[in-house]
């Protein structure tokens, strides 16, 4: 199927193109748990992490960018997301503090040990938290985080080495392997 | 590690809620995906027109009111024309009680210039002035040469039926300094003038004299003219409170009565 549902036209009577319900609503359902997890990383409540998927998918829906695949369309999510997050961190006034529990809606039956790894993660400064989500969760190499975050490759390593250091002394047992 | 990973994130899911208010806002922001209601440029329209209308209006005030060039008229009333790029008058401003009271009395604003010079030399002060033999001198002073070159001509053909009438021109450079002093162009040249046969000669010493009494004493200070003063002479320079009033220069190298 075709990327765009097609040309409409815009209340100033331009010619414009936005995405379909269908199609969005299906990016919601690809995406937004990758949204939600790099909100969970960045931000400290509910609130914010609502007004980061609102922002992003409307930039999905009038973005013209036609993917080329999938995975393509998942780093376009990614990149903005992490941005997004970045531009409200910078609001002063988004500095309130809230605990774990009040980020996630934990299932009843949550091990411990995972709320262990989350715990560490968190307690990384902020910017090795992304790159530690992508490579250890999402699976992205170096070169591949370098590009969609936009930053150096060596600075990524740089970033996983720290990251994984740090992570060595705050959880017991951990192998990057 | 890595399942430990997989397994800690995995939980992290959207909450339907959050999904759902998504929708939502999609739905409401586009219209029903129709139509985005963002600031699209023809919200912007009448802004951008308003600004434009203010600019506009904003220039020609700026155009229109602006003189670019300024016509002085020196009798003894010493008054300035502000004339703009259209050749109309847009300030009328009196140098002195005369001229400030010819500048009250004649309706020459937006006037074209040479209906207003007209107007001005068949008013009653001028009139009575040119009457006595006074002397009228009028003086272009812009920095655009040709438009000076142009008004001085026209002015020149409309002042020819009138006696004892000279005309020249400057530059803005000039009537700045002028002004500093308190004088209207005209005035100025004559006083410069004066003051290189004179250099004790104080720019109020001039204001209230007439450009006849100033012309006269020029031409006796440079040795041309009669040296006898004539009493009718003492309205301004004598009558203005300069006649032997410790000045410093009255009974000295004019070597005279009153002041000189």
């Amino acid at each position: 199927m075709h990327m765009f549902c097609g040309c409409r036209e815009n209340h100033a009577g331009e010619e414009f193109t936005m995405r379909s319900e269908e199609e969005v609503n299906r990016a919601i359902e690809r995406h937004a748990d990758t949204i939600r997890r790099l909100c969970m990383i960045h931000l400290k409540n509910y609130a914010d992490a609502e007004d980061i998927f609102q922002n992003v998918f409307l930039k999905y829906v009038l973005s013209s960018i036609s993917f080329e695949s999938e995975e393509h369309e998942r780093a376009w999510m990614i990149r903005v997301t992490v941005n997004a997050c970045k531009d409200l961190l910078k609001s002063f006034y988004r500095s309130r503090t809230v605990s774990l529990d009040d980020l996630v809606d934990w299932p009843a039956e949550a091990p411990a040990d995972h709320r262990e790894v989350l715990e560490a993660v968190l307690s990384l400064p902020q910017k090795h938290r992304v790159v530690v989500y992508l490579h250890y969760y999402e699976g992205y190499t170096a070169p591949e985080i370098g590009r969609i975050l936009g930053k150096n490759v060596n600075t990524v390593y740089t970033l996983l080495t720290r990251s994984r250091q740090m992570l060595k002394k705050e959880l017991e047992g951990f192998d990057d392997e | 590690m890595n399942d430990k990973w997989k397994q800690a994130f995995g939980e992290i899911h959207a909450e339907e809620a959050l999904k759902e208010s998504t929708r939502r806002f999609l739905v409401q922001k586009t219209g029903n995906y129709r139509k985005y209601h963002g600031w699209g440029y023809k919200r912007l329209i009448p802004v951008v027109a308003s600004m434009v209308i203010l600019l506009a209006g904003w220039g020609g005030y700026q155009i229109y009111f602006k003189p670019i060039s300024v016509i002085s008229i020196d009798v003894n009333p010493s008054l300035e024309l502000g004339v703009n790029r259209f050749d109309r008058v847009v300030s009328v401003r009196g140098f002195n009680e005369d001229g400030r009271r010819l500048a009250d009395s004649v309706n020459v604003k937006h006037a074209e210039y040479t209906d207003a010079l007209e107007q001005i030399l068949s008013s009653e002060s001028v009139r009575r002035c040119l009457g006595r033999d006074e002397v009228v001198t009028i003086d272009v002073v812009g920095d655009d040469e040709r438009a000076c070159g142009r008004m001085l001509s026209n002015i020149k053909h409309c002042t020819s039926g009138h006696r004892n009438t000279y005309c020249g021109s400057s530059n803005l450079e000039d009537v700045e300094a002028a002004h500093e002093l308190g004088l209207s162009y005209g005035k100025y040249r004559a006083y410069l003038e004066l003051r290189e046969l004179d250099p004790d000669v104080a720019p109020e010493d001039v204001q209230g004299m007439t450009m006849r009494e100033i012309r006269d004493l020029i031409e006796r200070l440079s040795g041309n003219g009669s040296e006898e003063i004539p009493q009718d002479n003492s309205r301004g320079m004598h009558g203005g409170g300069h006649g032997g009033n410790g000045r410093g220069h009255g009974g000295g190298h004019h070597g005279g009565n009153g002041r000189w």
